[in-house]
């Protein structure tokens, strides 16, 4: 990949190594559109009793939205065409936006724990900022 | 033997008048700056005096405790009094000392490169740098904080005291290092000069680029963080308020998802500079120079995966608790590798005892103290007896201090001819190290013991426990000794600023492009001529220095340091 | 700024640090990617408290996000795909050297992010008429009639598509805790729509007034790339907030 880059062809060119042409842009439209589409499409028009599924709508909406993401990061952003370097920072920054749910691992294991936890709220919270006390 | 290098090595390059200094001189010249060099120095003028702030508080701390009672200062006025010592010294210092000081300084010159990749971008930092800075001295000014440099809620969304202020500042320096960050990256990435291999890198470039990844996975996420706080506070949203059903442990898992890779940001470049600095002295090429370069990032990475082992006695789960505390171990590996790595590039090496090392040898001692101790609180059980004890204070000033301050003293100290082309009174050097060094461990040394007595951390007063006065009084000694040894620096430096004698180009003998191709002060484009780059970095040979050595020579080839 | 080493001719400038103008266009785009990777945390982190509460009540954050108008979102959504679209033009442009072209998609986008902005301020006007600001004045369930405006999707399809209204509300508290959450993330990614008007104005002025500061396509495509992502974010936020299934 750097071998081309430097290569004496393109040294000093003012010129980007690949644009994105313009049937390609509306095409990727065509296709966020769509997307769009098919998650209002979803949320509303699936029938019962998958509808009432919450994993699945949830995981259709999600995978819809990544279908898009996907779309928008590889084409109009340009990491497909881009160098091996823009690839790492692009993937490595989605990529490590995971480690924040290893936080979900604690909430999920509480209900192991012997003493109760998060699930009753002590009396000494007391509210604050509500309508019902205004003190 | 060992002082002989500094004076001999003046008349080695004809010397060019011409440098980044006496390019101008206006003041102007200086806030506009988009020269790398002189940003650092910026740079060096304003950690100093947030240091020299949060020192003042750190003086008030140490006097109060002398008495069981507390002497000075009422409950309230001490905490803002730690936290004003907490927030300066780590968000203004430590994150920032020796990235922006020495980081902005030498990068382009080790990598050869003419400036950073964005130098208007590196000045703009400057610039969010110091409006933080004076954001949060304004809200100390306002009346201060009490929450610790922590934040925990519930505690910092409750406080009446001028935390939102404090908070914004706080997002704007994060912010300010972001853009540092992203400029080493490309800096890194794109600038080196031809020749400069990813392994002929210097192990102090391969120590920033981590901090840089760092910086930039962790910084943003503690950005928001505080900044919910802020909006907790300012608009009465309730993320994480426990009476809406919110958990107020998220925020401490957001706080340290940050704060404890923030620990490396501040520990991995003083790393990088002890690199330099024992090869150089020892007059040998690092030891396992790949086994350093990835310990670096390696601990990037971990670093991460550990900040649960802040919070085992929070609510979190025992089960995460156990997971983290066996990361907290596996990530003491890397560090340790370091620590042998340069135990084994002195080992043999013809060994020179001038200020740098003295401060180079002053870190690994105290860093592995620190580390050492660490481990004590990365095991849970021993943690829920030592956990918010002095114990902890004590762990984390023998990383923070001794290590990071230690770390940063030593390479200023080794570049100063390099950034002001003077040199200082090696004796004044020599003898404000050991102050350092003595100050500091019986600073640090009786708040082990007191801590492991059972004295919490953040209290102001002891009198259930008298017997403890004797541990505080030594610490308190220790404190003044200590600051004297910060003292004495500040003043025969900025001494030799302005008298020092003139130095050459390289007045170590040391190797890399900074010293053996770049004037002392280097020009404003760092390089007269074109850089090209065909050696291994750290090319010592003991040999060179001392011939009585020869036969050691040839062990250095058997433990495969010399290429 | 003393020595512009190399310009080259008529060719876009070289700054006096790079050696060429390729090292100089790559490392803007490697520095603008580091800089959107932190934008990745910055906006995870939220999602993760999104994520975390979404799970713990997830009942009531279904009926609080029955209040919001997905209407409203979903025209928003349209807005910034299509503003999307056009900044992709735009830098398409930029890269072919066709100026005029370039600067009417760059103000399509800039018209799209205004539009994006009206229409988020009706909502959000909105929720206030309904108490719905996660403050003091928070009172869930005030205006339960207004919500009926939905209704509308309803009368037109057949039975089966009906969804069914839920008699209660859920816990008002938990339902304060998803506008919190709301209005931050939504909040924080208009702020940086507003970021992106400053930069693409800045951008286009420059190119009008032919600053020396703009001399090939790249300050384009990283306004371009910035405002990819904003839109990215809203590509999860819209199901995210006001599509939760039931
Ligand atoms: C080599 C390994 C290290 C290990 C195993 C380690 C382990 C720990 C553990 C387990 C704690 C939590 C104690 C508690 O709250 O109960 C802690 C606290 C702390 N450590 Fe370390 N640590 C290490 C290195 C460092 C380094 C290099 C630094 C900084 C440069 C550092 C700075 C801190 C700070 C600031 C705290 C206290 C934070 C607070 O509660 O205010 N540590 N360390
Ligand atoms: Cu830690």
């Amino acid at each position: 990949m750097a071998g081309h880059d430097h290569s004496e062809l393109t040294k000093g060119g003012a010129h980007p190594h690949h644009v994105l042409p313009q049937g390609m842009i509306f095409l990727i439209a065509g296709g966020l559109f769509a997307g769009m589409a098919a998650t209002i499409g979803a949320a509303f028009m699936i029938p019962e009793p998958l509808h009432s599924n919450t994993f699945f709508m949830q995981s259709l909406a999600l995978a819809i939205a990544i279908f898009k993401a996907c779309l928008v990061v590889y084409f109009y952003m340009g990491v497909k065409f881009g160098t091996r370097l823009v690839k790492i920072f692009a993937y490595g920054g989605f990529i490590w936006f995971f480690t924040l749910f290893i936080m979900m691992a604690d909430y999920t294991s509480r209900p192991m724990e012997p003493v109760p936890g998060w699930e009753t709220v002590p009396s000494s919270a007391l509210p604050r900022n509500t309508v019902e006390d205004p003190e | 033997m060992s002082a002989t290098l500094i004076d001999n090595a003046t008349a080695e390059q004809p010397r060019n008048d011409r440098n980044y200094l006496n390019a101008d001189h206006t003041l102007k010249s200086w806030l506009l700056t988009v020269d790398h060099k002189r940003i650092g120095i910026l740079y060096l003028i304003a950690v100093t005096i947030f240091f020299f702030i949060g020192a003042v508080a750190a003086a008030m701390i140490r006097y109060e405790l002398t008495s069981p009672h507390g002497i000075l200062l009422s409950s309230e006025v001490y905490n803002k009094t730690f936290s004003a010592h907490g927030i300066y010294m780590v968000f203004q210092f430590l994150v920032v000392a020796i990235p922006a000081v020495l980081g902005n300084f030498l990068i382009p010159l080790m990598i050869g490169a003419r400036d950073m990749a964005f130098p208007r971008l590196n000045l703009l930092s400057w610039y969010m740098f110091m409006t933080g800075g004076l954001l949060i001295t304004l809200s100390f000014i306002l009346g201060g904080v009490d929450a610790g440099w922590t934040f925990y809620v519930p505690l910092s969304t409750l406080s009446e005291t001028q935390i939102s202020l404090c908070l914004v500042g706080i997002f704007i320096t994060g912010f300010s290092s972001i853009f540092t960050a992203v400029n080493f990256i490309a800096t890194i990435h794109k600038m080196r000069a031809p020749g400069m291999t990813w392994y002929r890198l210097p192990l102090y470039i391969w120590s920033h680029y981590s901090t840089a990844i760092v910086i930039l996975l962790g910084t943003p996420v503690v950005a928001i963080t505080l900044f919910l706080v802020v909006v907790e506070r300012g608009f009465g949203f309730g993320i994480f308020s426990p009476e809406l059903g919110g958990d107020p442990v998220l925020f401490q898992h957001l706080f340290w998802f940050y704060s404890h890779p923030a620990v490396y940001i501040m520990i991995l470049p003083a790393f990088g500079v002890i690199s330099e600095i024992i090869t150089c002295f020892s007059r040998r090429p690092i030891f396992g120079y790949r086994f350093i370069a990835y310990s670096s990032v390696a601990i990037a990475f971990l670093g991460f995966l550990v900040w649960g082992h802040h919070m085992f006695l929070s609510s979190q789960s025992v089960l995460q608790g156990l997971i983290f505390s066996i990361i907290t171990w596996i990530l003491a590996v890397p560090s340790a590798i370091k620590v042998f790595n340069w135990t084994t590039t002195m080992y043999k090496g013809s060994i020179h005892f001038s200020t740098p090392m003295l401060y180079a040898l002053g870190f690994m001692g105290l860093f592995l103290i620190g580390g050492l101790t660490g481990l004590h609180l990365a095991s849970i059980d021993t943690d829920v007896h030592l956990t918010g004890t002095y114990f902890i204070v004590a762990h984390f000033h023998y990383v923070m201090v001794g290590g990071t301050i230690m770390g940063y003293l030593g390479g200023i100290h080794f570049w100063f001819p390099k950034m002001f082309g003077r040199t200082y009174s090696e004796m004044w050097g020599r003898i404000s190290a050991m102050i350092v060094f003595v100050g500091f461990n019986l600073t640090f040394f009786p708040q082990f013991i007191v801590g492991y007595l059972g004295m919490p951390r953040r209290y102001h007063y002891y009198y259930f426990a008298p017997e403890w006065q004797f541990y505080h009084i030594l610490s308190t000694a220790g404190s003044t000794v200590l600051g004297i040894g910060f003292l004495l620096p500040g003043i025969y430096l900025t001494y030799a600023i302005f008298k020092g004698k003139k130095a050459g180009p390289n007045p170590w003998g040391a190797k890399g492009l900074e010293w053996e191709q770049a004037g002392s002060p280097p020009i404003t484009e760092n390089f007269e001529k074109p850089v090209l780059v065909l050696e291994d970095p750290y090319n010592y040979n003991p040999e060179e220095d001392s011939k009585m050595y020869e036969h050691e020579v040839e062990s250095a080839d058997m433990l495969g340091g010399r290429k | 700024m003393s020595g512009h080493a190399h310009a080259q001719g008529d060719g876009p400038e070289v700054y006096f640090q790079y050696e060429d103008i390729d090292q100089q266009q790559e490392s803007y785009v490697v520095g603008m990617w580091a800089f959107l990777m932190t934008e990745v945390m910055f906006f995870g982190a939220l999602f993760l408290i999104y994520t975390l509460y979404r799970w713990k009540f997830h009942d009531t954050f279904f009926l609080a996000h029955e209040q919001l108008n997905w209407k409203m979102g979903g025209l928003n959504t349209a807005v910034l795909l299509f503003s999307s679209v056009m900044v992709a033009f735009a830098v398409h442009f930029a890269q072919k050297g066709k100026k005029t072209a370039q600067l009417i998609c760059l103000g399509m986008t800039l018209m799209c992010a205004f539009g994006f902005l009206v229409i988020k301020s009706f909502e959000y006007g909105a929720k206030g008429d309904h108490k719905l600001y996660p403050n003091y004045t928070f009172e869930y369930g005030a205006h339960d009639k207004d919500h009926k405006v939905e209704s509308w999707w309803d009368d037109n399809l057949p039975a089966f598509m009906h969804i069914e209204k839920k008699e209660q509300h859920g816990d008002p508290k938990n339902a304060k805790l998803f506008y919190s959450i709301y209005f931050t993330m939504t909040g924080l990614h208009g702020l940086h729509v507003v970021i992106g008007i400053i930069a693409i104005t800045s951008l286009m002025v420059l190119i009008i007034i032919k600053s020396p500061l703009i001399t090939d396509y790249v300050p384009t495509e990283l306004v371009g790339l910035y405002w990819h992502f904003v839109d990215l974010v809203w590509i999860f936020l819209y199901p995210l907030f006001y599509l939760i299934p039931r």
